[in-house]
């Protein structure tokens, strides 16, 4: 047994490209960008042979084409994702019950008692890379590390198809040089302020005094000297186990950019639908209304919050609540992207309502919930979304997915 | 591309393995699979469905299996 924690962390490299790669054979080998569903031509992921050719995540369409004018562009399949995903989670699982999947492409695997059994880290680490390629023919690279932050840092080190350990040993060496950008949760805005502190590697900053940090940053600048000194005691969190989330929402960018009121309140519907009927599959309801827009400049946003006196989780309460912000709000511009979520849950309590319009409603809903969970989302729904209804999902993976589901919903 | 067209189709089903789509009618004509390419499930609402990527030679198509009716249908591949 090691006197320190042996911890895996594994990245699908170009997760979503490489799938469709896998499924269509004529795009192997060839410049692709995956692109979301709608009228939206945001490029999600590409390709490592568009990548190479200058294609970026983020770029237009008409930009990717512009630097690869051999680009192929496909559309995404969140489901094929999300299944290939699950299954590559239950082969981690095989190695160790320890596994943390950080979003759809990226897990932790904490192996430290799986050694004995399977012999070394290493070991472990192409055997797992055996099994997805031979599985699904994809690639991954792996990091091995004594805790999370390092191991995550390893992986991002070799790409595609690699393998990196940090030892103990070298970790200070490795740290020295790198670019505080490097670690995982040091973001642009974070290294701006710490680049005018004249902090640009993470040796700098495992060695900076720690007040000067906990002065400019408050209690992380305590976790920032530890992260330059590659220091992260963080537990390899198992689904089930992980902190409870404590809001159910969606957010979704418009197939185009629109102004028109009446489109505004038919997309807001729909989202209220869309966090109603989740909010109702956990048996929960909220308190806090949020309601989030950014506009067509992309750079611009405003998000503003209602607390109510009741809690509600139905889509009608939900809806007239989220209008009821966007009404105190004059909007500058046309609407790109449109968010409502509810917090400040509880369990839903089942109180019949007294009066019977309320009822019925209740019973309207509850019927309508029935359907749609042996049938599928949306196969219901109300009158006023039906034109739009191709369109009435989410087209992205939401962070809380996970490969057992949705993490848990955090209750008072 | 045709989406979500019912087809007549031979799977092969084999003990310990995944079925193996066979051969399939479109439009009157007979495609012999080459090769699954790809193989995911997904759920719509209770119903859980089996997609396959197969690919003919010539083209690439989406076979999906819906246990709870035996039914095959093909869907389109879309890209740009």
């Amino acid at each position: 047994m090691p006197d320190h924690r042996v911890i895996l962390h594994l990245d699908m490299n170009a997760f979503f490209a490489s799938v469709e790669q896998q499924a269509n054979p004529e795009l192997r080998g060839k410049a692709i960008a995956v692109v979301g569903g709608g009228g939206r031509t945001v490029i999600t992921t590409s390709s490592y042979e568009a990548r190479a050719r200058g294609v970026k995540t983020g770029m237009a369409v008409w930009e990717g084409k512009r630097v690869c004018p051999e680009l192929i562009v496909v559309v995404g399949d969140n489901r094929k994702y999300t299944y290939t995903s699950t299954r590559i989670n239950e082969i981690f699982r095989e190695f160790t019950p320890l596994v943390e999947a950080f979003s759809v492409d990226e897990s932790w695997l904490d192996v430290t008692h799986s050694l004995s059994i399977f012999g070394s880290a290493e070991t472990i680490a192409y055997r797992i890379k055996a099994r997805i390629l031979h599985q699904f023919g994809l690639r991954c690279s792996i990091g091995i590390a004594p805790n999370k932050l390092l191991a995550k840092l390893a992986s991002d080190m070799k790409k595609p198809d690699g393998l990196t350990v940090i030892a103990p040993e070298n970790v200070a060496r490795i740290l020295e040089p790198m670019p505080i950008q490097e670690l995982c949760g040091i973001g642009k805005k974070m290294q701006r302020h710490l680049n005018m502190m004249s902090i640009y590697t993470c040796g700098e900053l495992g060695r900076c005094e720690e007040g000067r940090l906990t002065r400019k940053f408050g209690i992380v600048g305590r976790r920032l000297k530890q992260m330059g000194q590659g220091i992260d005691e963080s537990p390899v969190i198992p689904f089930g186990e992980e902190d409870a989330v404590k809001s159910v929402g969606h957010s979704r960018t418009l197939d185009r950019d629109i102004d028109d009121p009446a489109e505004i309140r038919r997309f807001l519907l729909q989202l209220s639908e869309m966090v109603g009927s989740r909010a109702r599959r956990y048996g929960v309801s909220g308190k806090t209304i949020h309601l989030y827009v950014r506009y067509a400049d992309f750079f611009s946003s405003w998000g503003k919050q209602t607390t109510l006196k009741s809690y509600i989780n139905r889509s009608d309460e939900i809806y007239r609540a989220a209008i009821s912000i966007l009404n105190t709000v004059a909007l500058e511009q046309p609407v790109r992207l449109l968010g409502v979520s509810i917090s400040g849950l509880k369990h839903q309590a089942d109180q019949l309502p007294l009066f019977e319009d309320e009822r019925k409603k209740l019973w309207a809903t509850q019927a309508m919930d029935t359907v749609n969970q042996r049938f599928g989302d949306m196969v219901v729904t109300l009158g006023s979304l039906l034109p739009d209804k191709e369109s009435a999902g989410s087209h992205v993976i939401p962070p809380s997915w996970r490969p057992d589901g949705i993490k848990n919903i955090d209750i008072i | 591309m045709t989406s979500g067209k019912s087809v007549r189709i031979a799977v092969l089903f084999e003990p310990g393995k995944k079925a193996r789509p066979v051969w399939f009618e479109l439009n009157r004509r007979q495609h012999r699979v080459q090769e699954t390419t790809y193989h995911w499930q997904d759920c719509v609402g209770e119903r859980q469905l089996l997609h396959y990527a197969v690919s003919d030679g010539d083209a690439l198509y989406e076979l999906v299996f819906d246990p709870a009716d035996q039914s095959w249908t093909i869907h389109s591949q879309r890209t740009e």
